[in-house]
C-alpha cells in the first residue's frame, strides 16, 4: 500500500495542480500536503525494508535496501525543496519575476520530477528504469529553462541533448545485458534480479562493453567527468530548490542505476573491473572539479562543481569496495543534505542580492543572519570539515583504498586540500564583511528558512548518530559493494 | 511466412545504414526528415513482421504505435516546426562533405574491427547486420556532434535510438510489447520538448543554429 501511495500521490498532485486556477495558496497546499504525504509512505516503507529486507508491490515495484537509502533520500529532500518552493516562488511573484501560470507551471513539474525519481528508484525492469531516468529528463528541462532567459535556455538545451545522448547510450548498454535472460527465454518483463541471476551467462566481453555503455550513459546523468559539461549549467541555472533536488537526490537516483548494473557485471567477470572504472573516473572528477571549484566566479556553478566531486568521491568508495562503498553510500545521504542545505540558502541569498556572482555578494551574515550561518555551516560540512559527517565518509574511503590504490589516494587527499581552500576563499567573500549596496537587513520568511534549519539540522544529527536499524540497513545496502 | 534469412536482414540494415549517411550529405531539412521517416518506416515493417510471426497481438499493437509515432507524428511535428520558423535550408556542418565522408568510412571501418567484433557473437550468423547497426550506432552519435543545427541534432538523437533498437532486433533482443509502447511514448514526449526547445531558441537567437548559443561562455 505505501509504495503504491509513493507512486500515485505525486501524479494526483500534479494533475490537481493542473486544475488550480490563480490561487498560490492551493498551490502550495498542494505541495506541502503531498510531499509530506509521500515522505510518510517512504518512511513506513524504509521501515518494513528494515524488518524484512525487501518491499514489494504486485511484480513491477520494489524497494531493497540500496532503493530504501535513495527513496528515503527523494522523499526528505523533496519534502523540503516542495515546502522552500512555496515560500520562494511568492517572493518571485511578489517581485513580478514571475506569474501565476509559472509557478503552477512548477508545481506540476516539480511532482512529476518526483514521481520519475521515485519510479526509477522502485521499478523492477531496468527498461522501466531508463524509461523513469529520460523521464526525469524531460519533467526537469522546462524547469532548467523556467526563467525564459537566453542563458537558461541554452542551459537546458544543452541538458536535454547531452543527457539524451548519454541516456540513450545506457540504453544500449541495458539490451547487452538483457541478452542472457532473452536468449534463456524469459517471457515478460525482465527485472533487476532476473538479469543477476542470469548474469553468469554473460559473455565476459560483452559484459565489459554493457557496462562500459552503462557507465557512460548513466555516469552522464551522475555528472561525472568528461561527461558532466551540461551539469554546472543546468543546475546554475534552474530555480533554487530544483537545483537542490538536481544536485541532492538525482543525481543519487542515476548513481543507483549504475549501482544496479555493478552487481551484475561483478557476477558476469568479478568485481575488478567496474571498481576499476569507478576509481578512474571518479579521481578525474574530483580533480577537474576541484581545479574549477577554486577559480570559479558564480557561487551557484560553485555548488554545482561541487556535485561533480562529490559524486566522484562516491564512485571512488563504490571503486575500493568493502568499507569504501559503506562509506560511499553514508557520503551520499551527507552530500544530499548538505548540497540541499547549500542551494537553498543559495536561493535566499540570490533573492535578496540578485546576482549569482560572488564578487557582487558580500556580507550575508550580516544581511541575511539565519541563511549566512546555514551557508556558513554547509560550507564546512561539503568541505569534510570535522565534525561533519563528509569528514569521517572521505577518511574512510581513502583509508580504504590506501593499500590497493595509493597513488590515487594522495591525489584524491591534495585536490580535496585544493577544494577546500577554493571553497573557503569563496565562503569568506560571501559571508564575511559588508554588502557594497545598502541592503535591508533580515530574512524573507519562515518558509525559506524553516525547511533550511530542518535540513541542517538533520544532518548534524546523522552526523553525530547513525541509529543501528539505520547502519544495519546501509550495510545490507552495500554488501554486495 | 517468408522467414527473414541473415541475407534480408544485411539488406534492411543496409537500408537503414544508408538512411543514416544520407542524412549526413542532405542539405534541406524536409530531406533529412524523409530519411528519418523512410528509416523508421523500415524498423516498423520489420517490428509488424515479428509480430506476426509471434501471432501476438500486443506486438501488433507496439509495431502500429511505432509507424504512428515515429512515422507520421514525429516528422509531422518537424515538418511544422520547418514551416513556422522557413527552415528550408539544414545549417551548415563543422565539417565539410568530403572530411564528413572520412569520418563515416573510418567509423564504419571501427564498427567492422575487432574493437566491436566480439559483439557479433549475440548472433553469429548475423555478424555483417550486427556490425552495420553497430556502425548507424556510430554514425548517427557523430550526426549530432557535426551537425551545427538543432533540428538535424534532434534528428540525429531520434536516428541514434533507431539504431539502437535496429542492432537489438538483428540481435534478437527484443522487450515486450508493454516495453516497446513505453519507450515510444518516452520518444513522443522527447520530441514534443525538444520542438518546444527549438521554437524557444529560435525566439531568442533569431537561428536554429546551435552555435549561436554562447550566452553560457559569456557568463
Amino acid at each position: 500500500m505505501a509504495l503504491f501511495l509513493i507512486i500515485i500521490i505525486p501524479l494526483i498532485a500534479s494533475v490537481a495542480s493542473f486544475f488550480v486556477k490563480k490561487d498560490m495558496r492551493v498551490l502550495s497546499f498542494i505541495a506541502v500536503s503531498a510531499s509530506f504525504l509521500e515522505l510518510t509512505a517512504t518512511l513506513v516503507t524504509v521501515a518494513s525494508v528494515m524488518d524484512s529486507g525487501l518491499y514489494r508491490l504486485n511484480g513491477y515495484f520494489f524497494v531493497d535496501a540500496l532503493g530504501a537509502v535513495i527513496i528515503m533520500l527523494v522523499a526528505v529532500v523533496g519534502a523540503m525543496a516542495s515546502w522552500y518552493s512555496t515560500g520562494y516562488l511568492k517572493l518571485e511573484v511578489a517581485k513580478r519575476i514571475i506569474g501565476f501560470s509559472r509557478v503552477r507551471q512548477y508545481f506540476i513539474l516539480l511532482h512529476l520530477f518526483l514521481l520519475a525519481m521515485f519510479f526509477a528508484v522502485m521499478s523492477t525492469s531496468p527498461i522501466l528504469t531508463w524509461i523513469a531516468i529520460e523521464a526525469t529528463t524531460l519533467s526537469t528541462a522546462f524547469l532548467i529553462s523556467f526563467y525564459n532567459k537566453p542563458s537558461a535556455i541554452e542551459a537546458a538545451w544543452k541538458y536535454l541533448m547531452i543527457n539524451s545522448v548519454g541516456l540513450l547510450l545506457g540504453f544500449f548498454g541495458t539490451f547487452l545485458f538483457l541478452y542472457p535472460s532473452i536468449h534463456a527465454g524469459f517471457p515478460g518483463l525482465i527485472s533487476w534480479h532476473d538479469m543477476l541471476s542470469h548474469a553468469s551467462a554473460l559473455d565476459p566481453f560483452i559484459a565489459r562493453m554493457a557496462f562500459i555503455f552503462i557507465l557512460i550513459g548513466y555516469g552522464t546523468k551522475v555528472g561525472l567527468v568528461p561527461m558532466h559539461t551540461w551539469l554546472p549549467d543546468a543546475h546554475s541555472k534552474a530555480p533554487a530548490p530544483i537545483s537542490s533536488l538536481l544536485s541532492g537526490v538525482l543525481l543519487n537516483v542515476a548513481f543507483l542505476a549504475l549501482l544496479r548494473f555493478k552487481s551484475v557485471v561483478d557476477v558476469a567477470i568479478g568485481p575488478y573491473f567496474s571498481r576499476e572504472l569507478l576509481v578512474f573516473f571518479g579521481v578525474i572528477s574530483i580533480s577537474v572539479a576541484a581545479f574549477i571549484i577554486f577559480s570559479q566566479k558564480s557561487y551557484k556553478r560553485l555548488l554545482a562543481y561541487s556535485s561533480i566531486e562529490h559524486m566522484g568521491i562516491v564512485a571512488l568508495g563504490f571503486g575500493f569496495g568493502g568499507a569504501g562503498a559503506f562509506a560511499a553510500l553514508l557520503h551520499m545521504i551527507y552530500h544530499a543534505l548538505t548540497k540541499s542545505v547549500l542551494f537553498l540558502s543559495a536561493g535566499n541569498i540570490l533573492v535578496k542580492y540578485g546576482s549569482t556572482k560572488i564578487r557582487n555578494v558580500k556580507g550575508v551574515l550580516t544581511v541575511l543572519p539565519v541563511t549566512g550561518i546555514l551557508f556558513f555551516i554547509g560550507f564546512l560540512a561539503i568541505t569534510g570539515v570535522p565534525p561533519f559527517g563528509t569528514f569521517v565518509t572521505e577518511f574512510s574511503i581513502l583509508s580504504a583504498g590506501i593499500k590497493t590504490h595509493p597513488t590515487t589516494v594522495i591525489i584524491t587527499l591534495s585536490v580535496l586540500a585544493l577544494v577546500f581552500v577554493g571553497f573557503l576563499r569563496h565562503v569568506v567573500s560571501i559571508t564575511f564583511g559588508n554588502s557594497d549596496i545598502p541592503m535591508a537587513k533580515g530574512e524573507s520568511g519562515l518558509d525559506t528558512i524553516v525547511p533550511i534549519m530542518l535540513l541542517a539540522a538533520l544532518l548534524i544529527i546523522v552526523s553525530f548518530f547513525i541509529p543501528a536499524s539505520m547502519r544495519s540497513l546501509l550495510h545490507s545496502a552495500t554488501i554486495n559493494y | 511466412m517468408i522467414p527473414i534469412t541473415p541475407q534480408i536482414l544485411f539488406f534492411l540494415e543496409t537500408m537503414l545504414f544508408a538512411s543514416v549517411v544520407f542524412m549526413h550529405i542532405a542539405k534541406k531539412n524536409s530531406g533529412v526528415i524523409f530519411l528519418y521517416a523512410a528509416q523508421s518506416l523500415i524498423i516498423a515493417i520489420a517490428l509488424f513482421y515479428s509480430s506476426l510471426k509471434e501471432a501476438s497481438l500486443l506486438l501488433v499493437v507496439a509495431a502500429v504505435a511505432t509507424f504512428l509515432v515515429k512515422v507520421i507524428i514525429v516528422p509531422y511535428f518537424f515538418s511544422g516546426l520547418i514551416k513556422k520558423h522557413r527552415l528550408q535550408f539544414s545549417v551548415s556542418t563543422y565539417l565539410n562533405t568530403p572530411m564528413t565522408l572520412i569520418v563515416l568510412a573510418l567509423l564504419t571501418a571501427f564498427s567492422y574491427s575487432h574493437f566491436f567484433g566480439p559483439l557479433t557473437i549475440l548472433a553469429p550468423d548475423k555478424e555483417n547486420a550486427l556490425s552495420l547497426a553497430i556502425a548507424m550506432v556510430l554514425i548517427s552519435i557523430f550526426l549530432i556532434i557535426n551537425r551545427k543545427g538543432a533540428l538535424s541534432q534532434m534528428v540525429g538523437i531520434l536516428s541514434l535510438e533507431n539504431a539502437i533498437v535496429s542492432f537489438a532486433y538483428v540481435a534478437g533482443l527484443e522487450t515486450t510489447a508493454g516495453l516497446q509502447v513505453g519507450i515510444l511514448f518516452d520518444i513522443f514526449i522527447w520530441v514534443v520538448i525538444a520542438s518546444v526547445f527549438a521554437s524557444m531558441i529560435y525566439r531568442h537567437f533569431g537561428s536554429l543554429n546551435v552555435s549561436v548559443l554562447k550566452h553560457l561562455k559569456e557568463e
